[in-house]
């Protein structure tokens, strides 16, 4: 089975003190400690796990700088086989929609080749911890003209078909059965990422990171970044704390008896 | 604990009959590499780098328990295994008044705070105690604030020998960088890495149990209260059977006034582990029967001890840990020897 993921080199900001940029339109990212976006990592190893019982082959794309080959070769040494970074500077500015279609084409030009990389399957997480958009995956599926399944949260291959679990409102689970190829956005807790030693990432070094730019994809300019976006980033801001906020003071004991007297008092217990 | 470990069947079966199937053997996880086996080898042996080893072939292979991946990711990327932000590394020192040497203070010792007293609710309280003392004798110290990092002890010991190397470069560097030449640790851990295990390194460490004792003995830090309880110590291992510092905890225990020390049966080299150490603070054991901190705290019951001190982050928290497992809350205390010293001055 051969698979491509697509993974998004993110800002881990859980821990962090986050700063607004001037023009309001983005984060300060000096001093941020950056990481492969946790659903992606669990797209990946659902991509290893499938490859180990069928064998084929694991390419990972990502739209990102330079910076963003930590995360790929965490993935190589994780044992992906080839790793793509789809930088151009050009490429700033892209939305879902653009970025899809950046992926689209690079998973063409890769098709294209003397010795193709075709697929069986297209894995993405089901969103990314920076924007949240969750967009696209779907997105690149139609782009494709491929089936998609989203939010999934396990997998099981027979005979060449493959059927997806998704979870849904109220606790429901649903399977679906698709056809191949097709794409999978993926839930995190799908499985248990695998630990790439440092050993591991430093043996990756060796291997081949290959980036393409707009040229190497034949796509025009106003097809990428703002221009080729069907929506823009207006503002970006930290909502101010409101009145309704109550910060409770004194010891666990003292704040969780003070809270509990007014969950009785709104009625929500 | 009671484990299921044997260490001289997994040697035979891995090095005599070459048929150890290692993602079979939870137990592997189970020791704390207190170095008891190596104390008392009678070949002389040191049985627990076969254990390390075989952690290191699992960990390389990338099938390890989801914490210690976590601890491990979490230590490369900001420098401590417990998930924390580098920005918040120094928060616990805040209004205490403490040189930040990483910002271009000078004194003349470091103090090395370890990743679990900069960020644990309550092992912060030790190193707030450590920098009352150190300001009471007139210690001329600073800390590395946010810049400070993992000495890599526990994660050499979870088998991740290519994070240790890397955080022993760092380190070096960093101390380096700032002119470093004496040292003074809250933990016996990173007293051990810095210690035994940092090749070239270019400056004096002691433990903070050495370095009062020594004030205490020059008459440098003097008592003003008593502290009347009955106190007995806990031996670290990576502290007593790993570097022979037996005497100095004991010395300043027994210099502050009123207090009535007691002493384990099982004390020194005999001392029981707490089995927070070998990197055992992120791994569940594998055998659900009690655990030694739990013998631990009814042995300092049955010796009538209202306080269990002990000279190290992580038997602070197991041994805490045990009395509340054990329900001898109010019972009998767990302190640092460090906050007996606070109380007393």
């Amino acid at each position: 089975m051969d698979i491509v993921v697509c993974v998004k080199h993110v800002p881990d900001t859980t821990e962090a003190e986050i700063a607004i940029r001037d023009d309001e339109r983005g984060i300060e990212k000096r001093g941020l400690v950056f990481d492969i976006n946790e659903a992606d990592n669990y797209a990946v190893e659902e991509a290893l796990l499938l490859k180990e019982r069928f064998g084929g082959s694991i390419t990972v794309l990502t739209v990102g700088p330079p910076e963003a080959d930590e995360t790929l070769r965490m993935c190589l040494a994780k044992g992906v086989d080839k790793a793509v970074r789809l930088t151009d500077g050009r490429f700033e500015g892209s939305d879902s929609y653009a970025t899809a279609r950046i992926l689209a084409e690079a998973i063409r030009e890769l098709g294209r080749r003397p010795s193709p990389i075709g697929y069986d399957l297209v894995l993405t997480g089901i969103q990314a911890d920076d924007d949240g958009c969750g967009q696209v995956g779907v997105t690149l599926a139609e782009m494709l003209g491929i089936p998609h399944a989203a939010l999934v949260i396990s997998t099981e291959t027979e005979d060449g078909k493959m059927k997806v679990h998704r979870e849904l409102e109220g606790g429901l689970h649903e399977v679906l059965e698709i056809e191949l190829p097709a794409l999978l956005t993926i839930q995190t807790g799908i499985n248990e990422p695998r630990y790439a030693s440092i050993f591991g990432i430093r043996q990756a070094m060796k291997k081949q990171i290959e980036a393409l730019d707009l040229g190497a994809l034949g796509l025009a300019e106003e097809a990428v970044g703002e221009a080729g976006s069907k929506t823009s980033l207006v503002r970006l801001f930290i909502p101010e704390v409101t009145a309704q906020a109550t910060i409770l003071q004194g010891s666990p004991e003292e704040v969780s008896s003070e809270l509990l007297t007014i969950f009785k008092n709104e009625g929500v217990i | 604990m009671r484990s299921p470990l044997n260490v001289r069947r997994i040697i035979y079966e891995a090095l005599v009959r070459d048929q150890l199937d290692v993602n079979q053997r939870p137990e592997i996880w189970d020791c704390t590499t207190c170095t008891t086996c190596t104390l008392r080898c009678p070949k002389g042996l040191d049985p627990a780098l076969m254990l390390i080893g075989l952690r290191r072939v699992l960990t390389e292979g990338g099938r390890i328990k989801p914490t210690v991946r976590d601890a491990l990711e979490s230590t490369f990327k900001f420098g401590n295994p417990w998930g924390r932000g580098k920005a918040k590394r120094s928060d616990w020192a805040q209004g205490l008044n403490v040189k930040n040497l990483a910002e271009g203070a000078e004194a003349e010792m470091l103090y090395f705070v370890c990743c679990t007293p900069a960020y644990d609710d309550r092992v912060q309280a030790v190193a707030r105690a450590m920098v009352k003392v150190f300001q009471k004798a007139e210690v001329d110290f600073g800390i590395l604030g946010n810049e400070e990092m993992c000495c890599g002890s526990e994660m050499r010991r979870l088998g991740e020998e290519g994070l240790f190397e890397f955080l022993v470069e760092e380190n070096l560097a960093l101390f380096q960088q700032h002119g470093i030449k004496r040292m003074v640790t809250t933990s016996p851990h990173c007293y051990n890495s810095f210690r035994n295990e940092y090749e070239g390194r270019g400056f004096e460490v002691q433990h903070y149990t050495q370095f009062l004792a020594d004030l205490i003995e020059l008459g440098k830090l003097t008592f003003s209260k008593e502290v009347n309880r009955v106190v007995t110590y806990h031996d670290p291992c990576f502290l007593g059977k790993q570097n022979q510092v037996y005497d100095e905890p004991r010395a300043i225990l027994q210099r502050i006034p009123g207090l009535q020390f007691v002493e384990f049966d099982r004390s020194r080299e005999r001392s029981l582990c707490c089995e927070g150490g070998g990197g055992r603070m992120w791994v569940e054991a594998s055998s659900a029967r009690e655990r030694l901190a739990e013998v631990r705290v009814k042995d300092a019951l049955a010796l009538g001890a209202e306080v269990i001190a002990t000279a190290c982050p992580f038997c602070l928290l197991t041994l805490e840990d045990a009395v509340k497992t054990t329900g001898a809350e109010g019972a009998v205390e767990v302190l640092d020897i460090v906050e007996l010293v606070a109380q007393a001055i």
